[in-house]
This record gives C-alpha cells, structure tokens and sequence, in this order.
C-alpha cells in the first residue's frame, strides 16, 4: 500500500484553486490595464471569471468530433502538469522530481492541444492560426533556449528549487551581467509566449478572428479560457522563479508576477503587430544575438 | 556446429532467398516473417548472458578469421534492428508482393544485424557492404536516378573505408577490433602513428559512417532513398540501418578514442575530434529539420526528420560525456520505435490511398482512426511530449549538453525541437483533418498485419517513456557504471531529475479534472467539418478550404536567403559535369572510325616503345 501524504494533496487542491483564480484576476489586470493605457474605463477585475462561467453556463456546444473535444481538455490537463511541477513560493509541490526542461516542454505542451483541436475544425482561419502558432514557436524557441541555457550554466542545475535556493544566497539572477541579458532575452519571447503584442499573430483578432480559437464556444471556450488564466499564471510564476529569485511566500511571488505582466502589458500597448516572417526574422536576429552573448559569457 | 550467433546473422538472409525461390504468396511472407522473428527469439534468449559475459563465434572463411562477438553493448544495437525488423516484416505482408523485396530487404537486415555484432574489420566490411547492396536495390526497384545517388556517396563512403581500414592494418598489422584497438592504445607512447596519419584515419572514417548516418552535408542520398523504397522497408532502412552509421560512429571512439584524444587535444575543454563531430550534428539537426518543415511530400518530410533525428545521436556522441552516450544510445531506440512507426502508419496512407502528396489528402482520421491513434503516438514520441520516449532520450541528450558546456550545440537542439513540432503538426493537419476530398471516401483502414506492426512499435514507445529507467539501467550495465542514476521511472543525473511515473499520473491527473469539467458541462451536437464560421460566407462542397500546399510559405519567405544554395543540387550539378565530360570524351574518341582506332592504337605503340618497354 503506497502511503498517500495528504499535506501534499491538499496544497496541490489549494494550489490550483489558488492558481486559476489569480489566473483569472492576471487576465482582468491585463484587460483594464490596456483599457486604462487607451484611456477606456475597461471590465472590472473579475469579468473573465464571469465570461468563463457564462460560456460554462450555456445549453449547448457543438463540436466536430473526439480530436476537437480532446484538444481543450488536453490542452488544460497539460498546463495543470506544468503548474505542478514549479516551485511556487513556498510550496515546493512536485518539483523535486522534475527539472527546468521538463516544465520548459510541459509548459509547451497545451499549444500542441490547442493546434490539435483547430486543426480538425477544418476552419481555414483556424488553419492559418496553427501555422502561425508554429512558426512564431519555431522562431522564438532559439532565443529561448540560449535563455535557459545561460540560466542553467550560471547557476550550475537544472533543478528550479536549486536555482531559487542559490538566489536567495547569491543575489537574484538579473544582477548578474551574463543573466541580464539572458532575462532581456527571455522578456521578448516572453510577449510571445503569452501571445501579447508585437507577437499576437495567432490570434490576431483583426485578421483572423482569433485564429485556433475561432471554432470554440460553450464549454469548450471555457476549458481554453481557464487553461490560459492557468498558463498566465505557470508562466509568470516561472519567470519569478528563473530570474526573480523566485519567492519565500504567496504575497511576494504574486508582486514579482504582477511585475512581469505590467512589463508585458506595456509592451504591448505601445507595439503594433509584426507578420509572421517579420517575425521570425526579428527572433533570429537581436535576441539570438544577445543570447549567444550571454551563453558565451557564462561558460 | 552451429552457432547460435549464425543463425542469428544469417537465419534472415535464408529466409530472404527462401521466399524468394518459392515465390507464392502465402508461403513467401511465412518464410519471411519466420526469418525476421528468429532474431528476436536469439536475442530474447541471450538477454540475460549478455549482461555478465560477452558470447562469442569465430570462424575462418578463406584463411581470414572472422570473429563475432554479442556483448552488452552491440547486443542493444541488435534489439533495436530486431524490434523494427520484425515490425517491417509484419509491415510488408501488407504492402509487398513481390519475393524481389522480401529478398533484399530480409538481406539487409542481415547485413545490419552482421554489422553490430562484427569483431573484425573484414566481416564488418564485407556485411556493410551486404547491407547497402541489398538496400541499394530495394530503392532502385523504384527509382534508379535516387538509387544511383545512393549508390555514389554509398560507394564513396566504402572507398573512405578500405583506405582507413587499409592504414590501419599497415600500421598495426590486425584487423580484429581487439588488437587494432591495443595497438593504437600502446601507439600512444610509441608514436608510430603522426598526427597527419590519425587526422586522415578519422577524416576516412567519419565520411564512412557519415555516409549512412546521413549527416550533412553526406545526407543528400536519404531523402530520395527513404522515399523512394517500399515504405514498409523504409521503417527498417531509416529506423535501423541508419544505426550502422552511428554504430561505426561509436566503433570509432572506442578503437581510436585515446589515440584522437591524445593526437588532437581538447579545444575548450571539450574533445576536438568530439567537438567536430557535435557540430556536424548540431549543424545536420538544423538543417534537416527546416527541410523537412518545408516538404510538399509525406516521405520527404519524414525522410528529412529522419536525417535530423539521427543528427541528435551524432550530437549527444559528440558531446563525449559518458551521459553523452547514454542520451545517444537512448534516442538510438526510441529514434527507432517512432521513426519506425512512422514510416508504417506512412506506409498504411500510401497503401490506402494510393497519394504521397500532402494536397491531395485530408479528413482521413474518420476513416482510419487506429492508424490515426498510432500517428498520434508516433506525432507525440516525436516532438517529446512527457512522458514518451523520444522525450526521455532528447531530456538526457539536453542535460548532456548543457552540462558539458556546449551552448550553442544545446540551442541547435531546442531549435530542432521546435521545428520537429512545426513538422509533425503540418503532417497531422495535412493528412488527417481537414475538409476530405471527394476520391477519398471508399479508403479503408489499414489491413491487420500493418496494424499489429504499428502496434509492435508503438508500445515500446510508451513502456520505455513512462519507465525510461528500463533503458537506462541496461546502459549503466553495458558500460559497467552508474551513468543515469535513479529507479525504473525515475532518471537522475548530477544536476537534474525527471520522474517519468509522476508526470505521466499528474498528467493524468490533470486530464481527469479537465475531462470532468468537459463532462458535466452542457452537451454537446456534432456539426461536420463544413459547418464552421467564414465570416458569414457561405461553406460548399465545391472548395476545398483546407490548407494544404505551401503550409509554412511565410517560413520559407523568411528563409529566402539561405533555400538558394541546396548540397543536393550542389552534387547534382557536379554529376551533370561529370557526365558531360564523360559523354564528351566518349563522342571524341569512341566515335566508331576504324581509322581513328588505328590512329590510336599507333600511338600508344610508340609511347611503349619511347618508354623502352617494346
């Protein structure tokens, strides 16, 4: 009989109750932020909540067969995996048991569902939003890489409960020289990773009306919904945990997260959209450059 | 008597020439599938005996002594051809007709199987050159312009070959494995062989097993030949004879590893002649994997995965850590189950609809939805989802780079993989969803023996990602040392973890909330495919709005630059040279003038008799 320790069940329950809701907040912040910029009033904080239980509210769903239904439901179970297996604040949750590129791939994965799901819609705009979706990820993932690997050869491991551990000792990763360039790195395809502008070419409402997520309504739109407020929340929490020096409790973990949306949103707000070659053609110039920079320097 | 060892080799050549001689059908694929099944039988039964101590056979062919040896490490090698093997077998029941392909792909494996287990340079020769005769015909059953170019660089690999093993036998006087390896090892202090002399070795032999590994730019030849076989034979042409390749790679470590080291020295710490072949890696996974992004064509676009996959296991060899080798052993299975079930579902499409061209297909998931399923395992192993097998071994090779510090190799990687996600995802949505054209609504799903070959592969494909130890443990055996520490599901290196069990439950875990929430939401109508939103225009049959050619155009625009210069059409052109010449000379001299041959024969007469030998 494997014995069950429930003090890890119940923060991983209280954890993702935790982590949808702030998702949901993240999604609120980013919406009246951008209202407020363009000098709108905006939702209240809470409307994304709302649009979600509305669309989970609704009678009925169509769908376009098993691959379509799977798709959202892998894409939520995915990001649930990754979320559990970063070290939040002082919840260590799984992360002993899994290292930096396991959670960079999971943190990956739910796009795989979410192309899945579009792509047998058999919407062209949804089409184009998948290969936009991939090529932007094609694009972006060598800066990234180079980020992650300057990461990992400064601080020596892969663990991410390490690398916040030696943080706390030696000083956050952004004040050291090599790193901050890796951090600049990694803030730009950041804006990519949350599909924020210049990078929103997947969804870009104005060209394709919302691209992958196009076919999706009732509760299918809801599962996307509460799998994005989840990956807002994995990823900015993985930012803090990579570059902020992660944090000791849920108070400071979540100044850190709101710090790097507010970066995001602001870069947002000011940047049109580029087409999709432009870019590529931007990842794979000053970011790659920059990394490559930073990976030599910490040889 | 007869060795288990020799039935092992040659109980698939037998075969081959069995169901060759008697060509019924019926009896031909019992033959071969018999042939193709004992090596796995030999292979079960030696499992254990392997692990403690190396079983050996020696045997004198025409005054040369011939020794064949199973040990841990090329026994691993063996399995792998052998589980593939018998996937191609079952694979070709379906789509072969004819005693021609169970002969020379039944020789081949063979070949491949005699490779592995060689001990000396004229049995691994001789079956090297077994092995690429047999597939050489295969691919020019169906195509002589690709199987000619097979043959060229094929040739070219086998001349680098002779001259290296031709060197190593002036210098050192053996040709088994044993004694060469000594020699060079004692060469260290003696000196006999210069530093110009190793630097040829190894340029000879790289360009041998580089030939057959496919890596760049020697990989011209595999995109035509992979496409152009029997697909059924192609799982085993790509997922094990390409292996050949990346076996001689590790022969060559082992027999001139300390000499190299000694010779050359490191560069940056790491091995230079490692370093040289960590690039040719790294540089082959990049190129390969943006061709492949681009290609219209379904064989082409897993003919060119193919050749940045195993640019992978060129890479993690070339990092020259001992968790180097075991992230490029590891890939060398999984490379093996997933490009091989790939090549199988490939073969099932191809057999089912008779098209190989992306635009021509779609919506075909309805109408084969196991085939689908085993794609679906194939897409996920592929790209290195968690917890697959093709993530277990890209996370070591990963670990292995950036922890030798090798920046830039490590970034080629993450390059690849988000590539290799961008190709398998075109191949999803080409081939299986999507509007279906109309000639395609009779296709069946695939026949029974392809679909048990599918599933050969593609449970191995889930076993080893979700206890990966199972691999890694039997590494640490063959090389006597705790490489990958850990349990069967959990994999710990010096500086980093991943439990395979763990993440496959809160996975599942995760998909269960997921699916619940999906569950008792409201309810669900099945619309079809044409019923979707198009900003208010109509949907009829008559278009076809999925999109199927020129899917990754914008890549290929931002790309520009580099798609103008191709080695492919590089080589083409010095062919065509070549050719021109050759045609010239021909007109000039051979031009059927009984005067002119006179002429010529007058002259040479006097050169011999200027020369004094008249």
């Amino acid at each position: 009989m494997i014995g069950i320790d429930w003090k890890i069940v119940l923060e991983v329950i209280g954890m993702l109750i935790y982590a949808t809701f702030m998702g949901f907040i993240f999604m609120g912040i980013e919406r009246k932020a951008m209202a407020r910029i363009q000098r709108r009033v905006g939702p209240p904080l809470y409307q994304p909540i709302l649009d979600t239980l509305k669309l989970l509210g609704k009678k009925e769903s169509v769908s376009h067969g098993l691959i379509y239904d799977f798709g959202p439901v892998f894409a939520l179970g995915a990001t649930i995996t990754a979320l559990l297996f970063i070290p939040i604040a002082n919840f260590q949750l799984f992360s002993s048991n899994a290292d930096l590129i396991v959670v960079a791939y999971l943190l990956e994965v739910p796009m795989l569902g979410i192309m899945l799901g579009a792509m047998s819609s058999g919407n062209p705009y949804s089409a184009v939003g998948v290969q936009r979706g991939l090529l932007t990820m094609v694009a972006m993932q060598l800066p990234y890489g180079l980020a992650l690997i300057a990461i990992v050869q400064h601080w020596g491991s892969f663990k991410l409960s390490e690398i916040v551990a030696l943080q706390s000792v030696h000083g956050w990763s952004i004040t050291v020289p090599a790193l901050l360039l890796a951090f600049i790195v990694f803030d730009i395809v950041f804006q990519a990773m949350l599909g924020l502008e210049p990078f929103d070419i997947i969804t870009a409402p104005a060209e394709i009306s919302m691209g992958p997520m196009l076919e999706y309504g009732g509760k299918h739109a809801a599962l996307l919904f509460t799998q994005h407020a989840v990956q807002l929340f994995a990823e900015t929490a993985f930012f803090a945990v990579l570059f902020l020096g992660g944090a000791s409790n849920l108070i400071e973990l979540l100044i850190k997260q709101i710090a790097v949306l507010f970066i995001a949103i602001f870069v947002a707000s000011i940047y049109p959209r580029f087409t999709i070659d432009q870019a590529a053609k931007f990842f794979w110039k000053w970011p790659t450059i920059i990394g490559i920079i930073a990976v030599l320097l910490t040889v | 008597m007869i060795n288990d060892l020799m039935i092992l080799i040659f109980a698939p050549l037998v075969a081959g020439i069995l169901a060759w001689a008697f060509d019924v059908r019926g009896i031909r694929e019992a033959i071969g599938f018999i042939g193709a099944a004992i090596p796995v039988v030999i292979l079960a039964k030696t499992y254990q005996t392997v692990l403690s101590n190396s079983i050996n056979y020696t045997i004198t062919v025409g005054g040369f002594k011939l020794i064949f040896q199973l040990t841990a490490l090329n026994w691993y090698f063996a399995a792998v051809a052998a589980i593939v093997g018998i996937a191609m077998a079952l694979g070709m029941i379906s789509t072969s007709r004819s005693g021609y392909e169970w002969l020379f792909a039944l020789m081949s494996y063979t070949g491949v199987l005699g490779v592995f287990l060689s001990q000396d340079f004229i049995g691994f020769f001789l079956l090297w050159e077994l092995m690429t005769f047999a597939s050489f015909m295969m691919v020019l059953r169906n195509n002589r312009h690709e199987s000619l170019k097979y043959f060229v660089l094929s040739v070219i690999g086998a001349y680098a070959m002779m001259l290296g093993i031709a060197i190593l036998y002036a210098k050192t006087g053996a040709l088994d494995f044993a004694t060469i390896r000594q020699a060079l090892y004692m060469d260290l202090s003696i000196g006999a062989i210069s530093k110009g002399e190793s630097a040829l070795l190894f340029v000879l032999f790289l360009t041998a097993f580089g030939v057959k590994a496919g890596a760049f730019p020697l990989h011209v030849w595999a995109p035509g030949a992979y496409s152009e076989a029997n697909q059924s034979y192609t799982s085993f042409f790509s997922g094990a004879l390409s292996k050949a390749g990346v076996y001689g790679i590790l022969l060559l470590y082992i027999l001139m590893g300390a000499k190299l080291y000694a010779e050359f020295g490191t560069f940056h710490g790491h091995l230079t002649f490692a370093y040289v072949i960590a690039w040719i890696g790294a540089i082959t996974v990049v190129v390969a994997s943006f061709l492949a992004v681009l290609q219209e064509d379904i064989r082409k676009l897993f003919a060119y995965s193919s050749v940045g996959q195993v640019g992978y296991i060129l890479l993690a060899f070339g990092v020259g850590t001992s968790l180097g080798f075991a992230g490029g052993l590891f890939h060398v299975l999984s490379h093996a189950v997933f490009k091989g079930l790939f090549w199988l579902v490939t073969a099932a499409i191809i057999l089912q609809t008779g098209k190989t061209k992306f635009k021509d297909m779609g919506g075909l998931a309805e109408k084969m939805p196991f085939t689908f399923a085993m794609g679906l395992i194939a897409v996920l192993s592929l790209s290195g989802i968690p917890p697959m097998a093709g993530f277990a071994s890209k996370w070591l090779i990963y670990e292995a780079a950036i922890q030798a510090h090798m920046p830039l190799v490590a970034g080629a990687i993450f390059l690849g993989s988000g590539l290799a996600f961008a190709y398998v995802v075109r191949f999803l949505y080409a081939v299986w969803f999507g509007q279906r054209p109309s000639d395609l609504d009779n296709v069946k799903e695939a026949p029974l023996p392809l679909l048990i070959g599918m599933a050969i592969l593609a449970i191995p494909n889930i076993l080893f990602g979700v206890a990966p130890g199972l691999v890694t443990e039997y590494i640490n055996k063959a090389f006597g040392s705790e490489i990958v520490g850990g349990d069967y599901f959990k994999l710990v290196t010096p500086t980093g973890t991943y439990n395979a069990l763990l993440v496959t439950i809160v996975l599942v875990l995760g998909l269960a909330i997921a699916g619940l929430v999906f569950l008792y939401g409201a309810t669900t109508r099945k619309i079809p495919v044409t019923n979707t939103y198009q900003s208010g225009n109509p949907v009829i049959e008559d278009y076809n709005l999925s999109i199927r050619r020129n899917f990754y155009k914008p890549l290929a625009e931002a790309l520009d630059f580099w798609l103008k210069y191709s080695w492919d059409r590089f080589y083409e052109r010095i062919a065509g040279i070549a050719e021109d010449f050759a045609d010239t000379l021909r007109q000039s001299f051979y031009n059927g003038n009984v005067q002119s041959y006179s002429w010529y024969l007058a002259i040479v007469l006097l050169i011999l008799a200027l020369w004094g030998v008249l």
